[in-house]
Formats: C-alpha cells, sequence, structure tokens
C-alpha cells in the first residue's frame, strides 16, 4: 500500500467519522478517568496511584 | 460548482450534515426533553412483556440467555479484533484483507442479531434499573456508533476497491476507531453488571 493514493469521498468521509468517533470516545474515557480520580480523592482525602487508596 | 461539489461529496457532506442535526439537537436539549417519556416504555417492558415477566421469575431462563448474550458480544469482539488487527498489519498478514474483512463481516451481522435480541431480553429483566445508568445509555450509543459505522462507512468503503488502493492512513484510523468504539460497548456492558 503506497501513502501517495488519491483520496476521495468514500475516503473522506470514514476519515472524519473516524477523527470525530476517535475524540469523541477518547474523551469520554479522559472525563470517566477524571470523575473517578474525583470520587477516590472525595472518599479517601488524597489519591496516590500504585498506592491501595483502601489502606491508610 | 455547488452542484459537482454536492455530487463529488455526496458521502462527505451526508457526515456533516448528520453531525450538524446532533449538535442541533443536543444545543436545543431535545435528548434531555425526550428522557422522561422514555421512562413508560421501560416500566411496561419490564412489568408487562412476557419479556419482562420471565427475566424476573425464572433465574435459569435470564441466565441462559445472558451467557447467550456474552457469547455473541465476545464473538463481536473476536471478529472485529480480527478484521482490525488484520487492516492494521499486525496479524494474519498472510492472507489478504479483503479475504478477512468480507468472511468477519457475514459471522459479524449473525452475532451482532444475537447480540441484540438477547440483550433486549436481558434489558427487559431489569428495564426500571438501566433506565436510571448513564452507562446503560453509553452502550446504546457506542453501540449504534459501531454498527452505523460498520455498515454505512467502514465496510462499503473496504468492499468499493481493493484495499492496496485505499490510503493506509485512512485503513489504519478506521481499524484503530473500530477497536475503540467495540471497547466501550463491551466496557460500559461490563460496567452495566457491575453497577
Amino acid at each position: 500500500m503506497s501513502d501517495d493514493k488519491k483520496i476521495g469521498d468514500k475516503e473522506l468521509a470514514a476519515i472524519s467519522v473516524s477523527v470525530i468517533l476517535f475524540g469523541g470516545l477518547v474523551f469520554h474515557w479522559v472525563a470517566e478517568l477524571i470523575s473517578t480520580l474525583d470520587l477516590l480523592e472525595l472518599a479517601y482525602g488524597t489519591v496516590k496511584l500504585f498506592n491501595n487508596p483502601l489502606v491508610f | 460548482m455547488f452542484n459537482t461539489i454536492l455530487s463529488q461529496y455526496k458521502a462527505t457532506l451526508t457526515v456533516f450534515l448528520v453531525l450538524l442535526v446532533i449538535v442541533g439537537l443536543e444545543v436545543l436539549q431535545v435528548r434531555a426533553a425526550i428522557y422522561p417519556s422514555l421512562l413508560p416504555a421501560f416500566e411496561w417492558l419490564k412489568n408487562s412483556t412476557p419479556l419482562g415477566y420471565i427475566g424476573t421469575t425464572y433465574g435459569s431462563i435470564y441466565a441462559t440467555v445472558q451467557a447467550m448474550h456474552l457469547l455473541a458480544m465476545g464473538t463481536l469482539g473476536g471478529l472485529v479484533l480480527t478484521t482490525d488487527l488484520r487492516l492494521l498489519g499486525v496479524m494474519f498478514r498472510s492472507t489478504p484483507s479483503e479475504v478477512i474483512s468480507n468472511g468477519t463481516h457475514k459471522a459479524f451481522k449473525v452475532a451482532l442479531i444475537v447480540a441484540v435480541l438477547t440483550g433486549i431480553f436481558c434489558a427487559a429483566g431489569v428495564a426500571d434499573k438501566v433506565y436510571y445508568m448513564p452507562v446503560f445509555w453509553v452502550k446504546m450509543l457506542a453501540l449504534t456508533a459501531g454498527a452505523a459505522f460498520v455498515f454505512l462507512v467502514k465496510q462499503p468503503l473496504l468492499n468499493s476497491k481493493p484495499h492496496s488502493e485505499i490510503n493506509p492512513w485512512i485503513i489504519r484510523g478506521m481499524a484503530i476507531t473500530s477497536i475503540l468504539v467495540w471497547f466501550t460497548v463491551a466496557a460500559s456492558g461490563r460496567w452495566i453488571g457491575f453497577s
């Protein structure tokens, strides 16, 4: 496969949908990670990654 | 000039039109307005249909159908990974990607139908519970987006010409997005089970 293929309508649509979906899903999972860290901080005061937050 | 662009980039313009409609519906808070009116449908599904009755009364039947749902989802995941890892050139490199994507797509359609049908039964038994779970709606949204992506975007492009004639970065982008979409469907499905 060569990198300099002409981009047609279907290719442009496919890459547009891919970028939009990929961006939306990454945003979703990053937001979930942040809210999980916030909840852990709320529950245990501080979040130490690589330490068990259940052990004070 | 406008007609030429319209006919040459029909699919791309449709994508942006759909995106514009979705953004418009969100700005006008249509989703928030529809959400409360869906509750009676979920309550009806659980309390007034045979599906809801069987799902809440017979544990053995519920467990059997749920096992079929998990097997169908596992099959879907396996088929998606087989296709997309081949498109990324990670595995099955000795087999043409056209052969793999066409072969897996047939099984994908069957697995998707089984997953949806058994999923409706599984949701019916706990319909009044899943209605309030944001993660249930994330799964439904990801499932709809994933199915639309496969049937309206990915497969039509892969079937339109030999894969060697498609820009490899577009194929890689589609494969990575596809893996992430179906990972989200699987992860949010297990999150429903955890909740």
